[in-house]
């Protein structure tokens, strides 16, 4: 047993919690992160296209440590092989390309290489970060503190922290140790499925196919991947569908209008993972807690990206928990509402308004117009004059 | 609605991913997890509403009932 003293105690070191623990301890916290893998980001469940803002907004350099390839535009299909090409080197040539003085949308990054640069960041702005550490629980003090259990190789550590940050992602534990109502449905959550592929070629562009016959509930995608490499993966929603998202994978690469060009397709790598089109969670704090990330459902739930709201999540998290603490404010579930708040002012509000129009489009029955809405909110969404397209 | 019999759940190892969906879906209490960051596998369910099943991408895994307590 050891009785360290914590200003803040976070649990996950993903895109959330590393984010979180960096900002807190750039504003002087005491800041503890850990994470129960060996090596973070693997096994991958994530395909990793993240936008260049998302990334400087919270201060991270894009750098060749984590870059697969780098994005300047989407592709969006419908079934049929429609096209809506937003290709940001043709609609803004000044500023977007590869050329001196031109800069690329965004990145499709290797989540291993990315999260471990997002954890050294945080060390070195004077995180505390242990692996290979597992949250077992926690308990509030009478003292108006709370206690973390912690298995840190085998061994139990109990940490004592004014406030733990469950960034623990979608797989979240933190938030049912508090009680919150984390449960997420079967009909919010997508099953997914992705191979890393050799002999597909690519363009710069995040390929986006929509469609019930590849991708019921959901869609399809084909991302670069560096190196002459791509992904093609998708989820689906099982209850609109009676197969599993491997069988809509391999029909989606041998029978749809891209089987020519997935014909020699090679497969490198096998991922998957669960993305929620759901709304975030109602509830995202409780006394001497708060959750962030894919913990507290920060996801995008018409394109179920989830890096950048994890990142913007945690730099609300860890400049609200800054301030907080230096002002000397008990963290009682009632002063935590205010980080709530704030997210929701700043990036939340939105997703709210994504997630009933993601409604809106998967309530309506007849398939054909619900696949022509959701090409056009997917063709809308990613246009430059798009409301949302910061998030 | 009758009282759903508990039940074992075994996972195909070879199959698996480790996507984590099952633990994602899964309405049990904190911990319901094996260590290989799938829902647990030797403890009984008493759920038993199969989500879990459901969402595994590669379908790999099935369930027996719980054996009886004597
Ligand atoms: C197939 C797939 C493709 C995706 N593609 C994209 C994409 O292209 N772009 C995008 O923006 N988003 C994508 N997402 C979503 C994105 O991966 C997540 O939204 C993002 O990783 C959330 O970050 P996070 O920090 O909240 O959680 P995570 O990245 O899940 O990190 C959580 C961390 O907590 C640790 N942890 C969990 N429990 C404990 C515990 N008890 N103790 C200690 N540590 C614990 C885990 O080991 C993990 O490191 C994709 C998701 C999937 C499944
Ligand atoms: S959902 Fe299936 S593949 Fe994914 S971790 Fe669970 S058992 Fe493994």
């Amino acid at each position: 047993m050891s009785t360290s003293q914590y200003d803040i105690v976070v649990i996950g070191s993903g895109p959330a919690g590393a984010t979180t623990a960096r900002v807190a301890a750039e504003q002087g916290l005491r800041a503890l992160l850990v994470d129960k893998r060996q090596e973070l980001g693997a096994p991958v469940q994530c395909s990793g296209a993240v936008s260049r803002h998302a990334l400087e907004e919270v201060g991270i350099q894009p750098a060749d440590e984590f870059i697969h390839e780098a994005i300047y535009g989407f592709g969006i299909y419908d079934q049929d092989g429609s096209e809506t090409i937003i290709d940001y080197r043709q609609l803004k040539p000044d500023e977007y390309g590869q050329g001196a003085n031109k800069k690329p949308l965004g990145y499709v990054v290797d989540r291993r290489r990315f999260d471990r640069c997002l954890m050294t960041m945080a060390e070195r702005a004077g995180v505390e970060v242990w692996l290979k550490t597992e949250g077992l629980g926690y308990v509030v003090n009478s003292s108006g503190s709370c206690t973390v259990q912690l298995r840190h190789f085998n061994k139990e550590i109990s940490v004592e922290a004014k406030v733990l940050v469950g960034a623990d992602g979608l797989q979240s534990q933190v938030g049912k140790w508090a009680g919150l109502h984390t449960h997420i449905k079967l009909t919010e959550l997508a099953s997914c499925l992705q191979f890393v592929v050799d002999q597909v070629e690519t363009d710069g562009l995040l390929e986006i196919i929509t469609g019930h016959e590849w991708a019921p509930g959901g869609y399809a995608w084909v991302f670069p991947k560096g190196y002459g490499y791509a992904e093609i993966g998708l989820g689906v929603i099982r209850t609109m569908t009676k197969e599993n998202a491997q069988w809509h994978l391999d029909q989606f690469i041998q029978h749809s209008f891209f089987k020519t060009r997935f014909k020699n397709s090679r497969i490198l790598e096998i991922q998957g993972g669960g993305v929620p089109l759901a709304a975030p969670l109602r509830t995202q704090y409780s006394d001497n807690l708060i959750l962030v990330g894919d913990a507290a459902r920060h996801v995008n739930p018409i394109t179920g990206g989830g890096i950048h709201t994890a990142l913007s999540g945690g730099r609300i998290a860890g400049q609200f928990l800054a301030k907080l603490i230096r002002e000397g404010v008990a963290p009682t579930k009632e002063n935590l509402a205010g980080y709530q708040e704030q997210w929701l002012e700043e990036l939340g509000n939105k997703m709210w308004q994504l997630y009933k129009e993601k409604c809106q489009i998967f309530k309506t029955k007849n398939l054909k117009r619900r696949d022509a809405m959701l090409y056009q909110t997917m063709s809308s969404y990613f246009s430059p004059h798009s409301e949302y397209k910061k998030i | 609605m009758p009282k759903k019999e508990p039940v074992i759940f075994f996972i195909g190892w070879n199959a698996c991913i480790n996507c984590g969906a099952c633990v994602a879906v899964c309405p049990q209490k904190a911990g319901f997890i094996s260590p290989f960051d799938t829902i647990a596998v030797n403890t009984p369910c008493d759920i038993a509403c199969m989500v879990c099943e459901d969402i595994c991408p590669v379908s790999t895994i099935t369930h027996e009932p719980a054996p009886k307590p004597a």
